[in-house]
């Protein structure tokens, strides 16, 4: 893009954020971090026998930060300090004595989950992989009065980085152990597994096979007569096969269709102009627990780039989006089969449709990754200062 | 199937521009990708986006028909959608638009897609590829199932022309020569001698314009 150089921030020194990095002052090189790292992206380096970070094979799970004894890892995503903080804060906004601990890939929206353990007021706690939570976070929460936790795991198979929902598993099953030696009763924290999938309406379904064909996990079926079948044991939820699907006959479960239509216009209310209605694969960015501050950016959650529907990219820009901004997980860190690159190109055909009516610059796909903490805030300035170069040029005129 | 493009929107707009109400009207069929619901909606948000930079305010109404060469379905489908609506955009290939214009004679119709051939989709390589001129008079048995009507740049019966370069037509350096292809596949099969036989020129006469099923 030929684009004005963007504004150099004056004077502004940030000191650089590590998404995770081993303190060698505290670290004993016990080595259980390298054993759980789904990703072998912790080394012991050969001729000092450090135990370091390869932060390029990080996906930023943050299941090392939990499992380390000597509190020697640090993280800039939901370390206990942060989390704690937050729930003394929720705690008293929600007035409840519940948690809800949640994993973002298997999470439907608060009354699903309502309904999935059956409480009605709960504090939320929504992090990507439960494995990332420490033991001493539950005790703690215990000890703030919190009477009851609940776990919302993923499926084991489900799991984005592949050993944090079997961590989670065993870690609260030696808590409720402990837990229950102490006093606190049977089961003080109860888990459960959940992920959400595909769901086909027959009637809908054209049988043209697309589903097929872009599916990475071999789910759709197609017999001929009778339509589509998935084989929902294989779905892993990317949400590819809604967005190829000409008929929509599929959905996502709780990134439905109507409900992200719903959400749009709804955002694009809240905010102040330039508009920009970003969707982010949570795996990509990691939200902040204390939401966004903002007012020019509304974000939508997607379970991967994958379920990024062309059609809702139009609607955003129909209701009064200035610009719309995907955040994708680039194709080494994807957690679902490389879709995010086949999204980046169904995004650069609808760009290239978009372009033949004047609205090209107003679609933006990124690669981003939690591990580079400032590469989206880059990405929405600059993305931002296009939009304001159109709009005062079309003022000009 | 049949393999379509979109129009330039430009050209779509340009032809939609006398109407306010438009009823678009996808195709399940065998266009492909198929142009059902989805690209009617598609259409509809990009066509109102262009239109409100342009100062013009469509209604447009979406609807999908299963196979608009048909016209007993396109009739069920779209009957119940016409009332009020000033023109159709079809989403068809070159077929619906003239059903529709057909059936609906006072309604106005346009095409939305450019219809280049009956293809073969080479999923993996993300290509369509054009494999049959539906001549009406098939010979694939005797060219071990490759068209040299369509897929050589000559349309020779009687073998290559001798103008190949390294397997590929001297018309198109990106195409592979049918009757290099031809001679590999029955040379596979052990039916080389096939080769031997000479064809007379074809009839053309045979081409079907209308059958009876």
């Amino acid at each position: 893009m030929n684009k004005a150089a963007p504004q150099k921030d004056k004077a502004q020194v940030i000191e650089e954020r590590v998404a995770v990095k081993v303190d060698e002052e505290y670290c004993s090189r016990c080595s259980i971090c390298r054993s759980l790292c789904p990703f072998d992206a912790i080394i012991k380096d050969a001729e000092t026998g450090k135990i370091v970070v390869d932060i390029e094979k990080c996906q930023v799970c943050g299941i090392c930060y939990s499992a380390c004894p000597a509190r020697a890892i640090d993280t800039i995503y939901y370390d206990n300090d942060s989390i704690i903080n937050y729930l003394e804060k929720a705690k008293a906004e929600y007035g409840s004595q519940a948690l809800v601990i949640m994993c973002k890939g298997s999470a439907p929206d608060f009354a699903g989950v309502e309904k999935l353990f059956g409480v009605s007021n709960f504090i939320p706690l929504s992090v990507p992989c439960v494995g990332r939570i420490a033991d001493e976070i539950f005790l703690k929460a215990i000890e703030m009065g919190i009477a009851k936790i609940y776990v919302l795991a993923c499926d084991e198979d489900y799991c984005r980085f592949e050993r944090g929902s079997p961590l989670a598993g065993r870690r609260i099953l030696a808590l409720n152990l402990m837990l229950e030696q102490l006093g606190y009763g049977k089961e003080a924290i109860t888990l459960k597994r959940n992920s959400l999938k595909v769901k086909v309406d027959k009637d809908l379904c054209i049988a043209c096979g697309n589903c097929v064909f872009f599916c990475p996990y071999h789910a759709p079926k197609l017999e001929s007569e009778k339509g589509i079948s998935i084989d929902l044991d294989a779905c892993k939820g990317c949400g590819l096969c809604v967005v190829m699907c000409p008929a929509f006959a599929l959905d996502m479960e709780n990134w439905e269709k109507e409900r992200i239509s719903t959400l749009i216009p709804k955002l694009l209310a809240e905010m102040k102009p330039p508009k920009l209605l970003v969707f982010r694969c949570q795996w990509a960015v990691f939200p902040p627990l204390n939401g966004n501050p903002n007012p020019n950016i509304g974000f939508i959650d997607v379970p991967c780039a994958g379920r990024v529907d062309a059609f809702h990219i139009l609607e955003a820009l129909q209701k009064g989006a200035d610009g719309v901004l995907i955040a994708a997980c680039s194709e080494d860190d994807c957690k679902q089969e490389g879709v995010s690159a086949r999204s980046e190109h169904l995004v650069a055909r609808l760009r290239e449709r978009l372009a033949q009516i004047g609205f090209g610059d107003r679609l933006h796909f990124c690669f981003v990754s939690p591990r580079d903490p400032e590469r989206l805030d880059k990405e929405l300035q600059e993305f931002r200062q296009g939009i304001e170069a159109i709009a005062s040029k079309g003022k000009r005129k | 199937m049949i393999v379509t493009e979109l129009k330039p929107l430009d050209e779509i707009l340009d032809s939609i521009s006398p109407y306010h109400k438009v009823l678009i009207a996808g195709c399940d069929g065998c266009t492909q990708p198929p142009r059902g619901l989805r690209e009617a909606e598609t259409l509809s948000r990009l066509l109102e986006l262009a239109g409100k930079q342009k100062g013009k305010d469509f209604d447009f109404k979406v609807t999908t028909v299963v196979k608009q060469c048909d016209s007993v379905l396109t009739t069920s489908a779209l009957e119940p959608q016409i009332e009020g609506m000033e023109a159709v955009l079809s989403l068809a290939c070159g077929i619906g638009p003239q059903m529709v214009a057909e059936l609906f004679p006072d309604l106005p119709v346009i095409p939305a897609q450019n219809t280049h051939f009956m293809g073969e989709e080479k999923r993996e390589e993300g290509i369509l590829l054009e494999n049959c001129s539906a001549c009406g008079d098939c010979i694939l048995a005797l060219t071990g199932g490759i068209c040299p009507i369509t897929r050589c740049a000559k349309g020779l019966l009687n073998g290559a022309c001798g103008g190949a370069r390294d397997g590929k037509c001297e018309m198109d350096p990106e195409r592979d020569c049918a009757w290099e292809l031809i001679f590999e596949r029955l040379e596979r099969l052990g039916k080389l001698d096939r080769l031997k036989e000479y064809r007379p020129p074809r009839n053309y006469q045979v081409k079907a314009w209308r059958l009876t099923p």
